[in-house]
């Protein structure tokens, strides 16, 4: 920090220049913080806020390359024919499904994993290395490696089913099956990543808190509530901002695994964006299937900063 | 040696070099051939082209295994205006939807006279390559859906091949009964919500007479609907299908009934090859007739067949426009029917000798693809066939009766072609 005399002395120093050049060679805290600034922040609009606002631009357009038409102006007629459209519903309800149930499922997973990985074993690498192995595999393999697991003839899962003595099950011939197909594999896939930031959180918290307690004679549960959880907490919170948004725009595994079916029972909104802009060639309205999502995102993002700054 | 001497030298040396070059020049085309068409017997055809033509060379490119993914690669590729395509295969239903969208550059100018040029082909092709007066692809092969038979199952217990879809279902129950093999399916069809499943659908409905879509306007009629979702649902809850008949894409009916598992298979003409070929477990004992009509109707068949589209962002048009009208002469169709089973696209080749003896069902299928029906030609091609193939897959997996399934499609169609 700069003294108050310091800050002075700079300004002074300033106000005496009288060439305008020389405020770069020798610029108050301000103005460098702007020059430091400044080609992030044209980077930044270049490659988001253009998009964005080319995207929120397009959703009000007519723009169909299967028309042949050039685009024209349509107000806000994407967005209604959104409120009228049963599959953007379905696809909505299905997304908002998929985040309510993987998110709380892979902190649960990954908090168990992370706290076995902070378990003192004598050598370390294994555990961490079968740690990151889901998160470093692409979505999509995930998907299409799952996909065979789940498959009703060929797959793992009803082979181990069926020597249980248990029938199998045709995952992907209804809704139910499939989607609990596709839960599980997003919970494996992901649960690994927090895994990663509740571990680098749970090495924080100073050992002396744990010897202290049990001196005081607090049990092993006990210190988990009253030490761990309490102390995890911003790195739980990060953890489930990443995972939230990563979950409300769930594609690839679906992607891969369903392809949305039986009929559009498990497409995601992400996927209907993905069908009407490439497959449908219909950009306008696959615009404002996007800004709809970007919404979603951006409300829940504001929620957990709040709940953030609430705690700090 | 002089100055002037020496200019002269250098000259001539330039002149020479530059000649060379020119010479010397290679166009490189690539092309985009669908996996599922046999890109190998593909290659050959350009191996024959390129001997002939020493300054063109021909890349593969090839990937996706159903329509929809090459679609949705190629829809990436255009939209990008990529320059890296120059020719590429396109399912017969696209070639009106990539003029619409302005990616295929029209070959009126190089055909002469474009009319006379489109009339050698099957009238059907000559229709779907022609938009506006502009012909913007040129066909690469016909196809149609046929139906294949198990020949020594049926002979062993003495049925005939089914006119229509009810003696098919007692055909497979009476000899799936008696064969007693858990493997062995009685029908394998496309439920898959893939391009195959639009067929599916439309081949009942047709046989009843009905059409999808008269003089640019809906004309669904539901009671045909629920009736065509019902027959296929029914082969399942019978057991004439498999249980997971949802999951079976066109690829997999081919598989299945290669390997021996299968008795009766909808399926196109490329299967053909593929049965009788050496990795084949039902090599000479394959069948293949019309399809099985409904009770009281006409057999229909689902026009298929591929057409080659010059990319409208081709840095080498000319070149590759001489390669397609190569590609889609009667001479490569004879080739390619020979050596790939694929259909011909000229009436003509269909009787040729050498064509009748490597497939002698050939000369038999023509009056099928003759009077086989086009899906409904639209630039919103891909919203309809999304609605149909979604509907069949959500009916065939028991996720809505057909009923339901008729009504969410009529509602979903009404919003596409209003």
């Amino acid at each position: 920090m700069a003294t108050a005399s310091e800050t002075t002395l700079v300004r002074a120093h300033n106000e005496s220049a009288t060439k305008w050049w020389t405020r770069f060679l020798d610029p108050s805290e301000r103005t460098l913080a702007v020059l430091l600034l400044l080609p992030t922040a044209l980077l930044l609009s270049l490659i988001i806020v253009y998009p964005v606002c080319r995207l929120v631009w397009t959703s009000f357009q007519n723009l169909s390359l299967t028309s042949g038409a050039p685009a024209t102006f349509a107000g806000i007629e994407n967005y209604a024919l959104m409120l009228e459209d049963p599959v953007f519903w379905e696809t909505t309800w299905n997304t908002v499904l998929i985040t309510l149930i993987t998110v709380p499922g892979a902190l649960l997973v990954g908090m168990a994993l992370a706290l076995m990985a902070n378990l003192p074993f004598k050598r370390k690498w294994p555990v961490r290395l079968s740690l990151l192995i889901p998160w470093a595999l692409p979505l999509a393999f995930a998907g299409l490696i799952f996909a065979w697991f789940f498959h009703s003839e060929y797959g793992v899962v009803n082979d181990v089913l069926r020597r249980l003595g248990f029938e199998g099950v045709i995952w992907f011939n209804s809704a139910k099956w499939a989607f609990a197909a596709i839960c599980l594999t997003i919970i494996w896939k992901t649960s690994s990543f927090m895994a990663l930031i509740i571990l680098a959180g749970l090495q924080t918290i100073p050992r002396s808190l744990y010897e202290a307690a049990e001196v005081d004679g607090a049990g092993r549960l006990r210190q988990f509530f009253e030490i761990t959880l309490p102390l995890l907490k911003p790195s739980i919170v990060v953890a489930l901002i990443f995972r939230t948004i990563t979950a409300l725009q769930t594609f690839d595994i679906p992607f891969t695994m369903t392809r949305g079916g039986p009929g559009t029972s498990t497409a995601t909104l992400a996927m209907y964006i993905h069908q009407n802009t490439v497959d449908f060639l219909d950009l306008g309205y696959g615009s404002a299937l996007a800004v709809v999502m970007f919404a979603l995102s951006m409300g829940v993002t504001a929620v957990y900063l709040r709940m953030i700054r609430a705690k700090g | 040696m002089t100055l002037n001497k020496t200019m002269k030298l250098l000259l001539a040396g330039v002149a020479v070099t530059l000649s060379t070059s020119a010479a010397m020049a290679q166009t490189n085309l690539r092309v985009f051939v669908s996996s599922q068409h046999r890109p190998d017997v593909w290659r050959k055809a350009f191996d024959m082209y390129e001997a002939k033509n020493p300054n063109v060379k021909v890349t593969i490119e090839t990937g996706g295994n159903t329509s929809e993914a090459q679609a949705q690669y190629l829809n990436t590729v255009m939209t990008a205006k990529d320059s890296s395509l120059d020719v590429m295969i396109l399912d017969v239903i696209r070639p009106a939807q990539y003029a619409a969208a302005g990616w295929t550059v029209p070959f009126n100018d190089v055909l002469g006279d474009a009319n006379a040029a489109m009339k050698r082909y099957l009238p059907a092709y000559a229709e779907a390559n022609t938009v506006d007066g502009k012909v913007v692809a040129l066909p690469a092969f016909a196809d149609a859906m046929f139906l294949y038979y198990r020949k020594d199952l049926l002979e062993k217990h003495g049925v005939q091949p089914p006119q229509t879809w009810d003696e098919l279902a007692a055909a497979a129950k009476k000899v799936t009964a008696a064969e007693k093999d858990a493997n062995l399916q009685g029908l394998s069809f496309q439920g898959k919500a893939i391009e195959g499943a639009v067929c599916t659908f439309l081949l009942p409905y047709w046989s009843m007479g009905k059409q999808l879509v008269s003089d640019g306007k809906l004309s669904f009629d539901k009671d045909a609907a629920v009736k065509s979702l019902k027959l296929w649902k029914d082969f399942v809850d019978q057991g004439v299908a498999k249980k997971n008949i949802a999951e079976v894409a066109t690829d997999d009916t081919r598989k299945e009934f290669q390997a021996g598992n299968v008795l009766f298979a909808v399926n196109w003409s490329y299967a053909w090859g593929q049965f009788q070929g050496g990795e084949s477990a039902v090599k000479d004992k394959v069948g293949v007739v019309k399809l099985p009509a409904v009770q009281g109707g006409q057999p229909a068949s689902c026009l298929g067949g591929w057409e080659w589209g010059v990319s409208a962002y081709s840095n080498n048009k000319t070149e590759a426009q001489k390669l397609v009208q190569y590609l889609s002469s009667p001479e490569t169709s004879e080739f390619m029917a020979i050596n790939a089973s694929l259909l011909p696209q000229f009436p003509d080749v269909y009787t040729d000798q050498d064509v009748t003896k490597a497939v002698p069902w050939f000369a038999s299928a023509r009056p099928v693809v003759e009077t086989a029906k086009a899906r409904p030609v639209t630039p919103r091609y891909n919203e309809v066939s999304d609605i149909i193939r979604t509907t069949v897959n959500a009916v065939l997996a028991g996720q809505s009766t057909p009923e339901e399934g008729a009504t969410q499609m009529e509602g979903r169609l009404r919003r596409v072609l209003r």
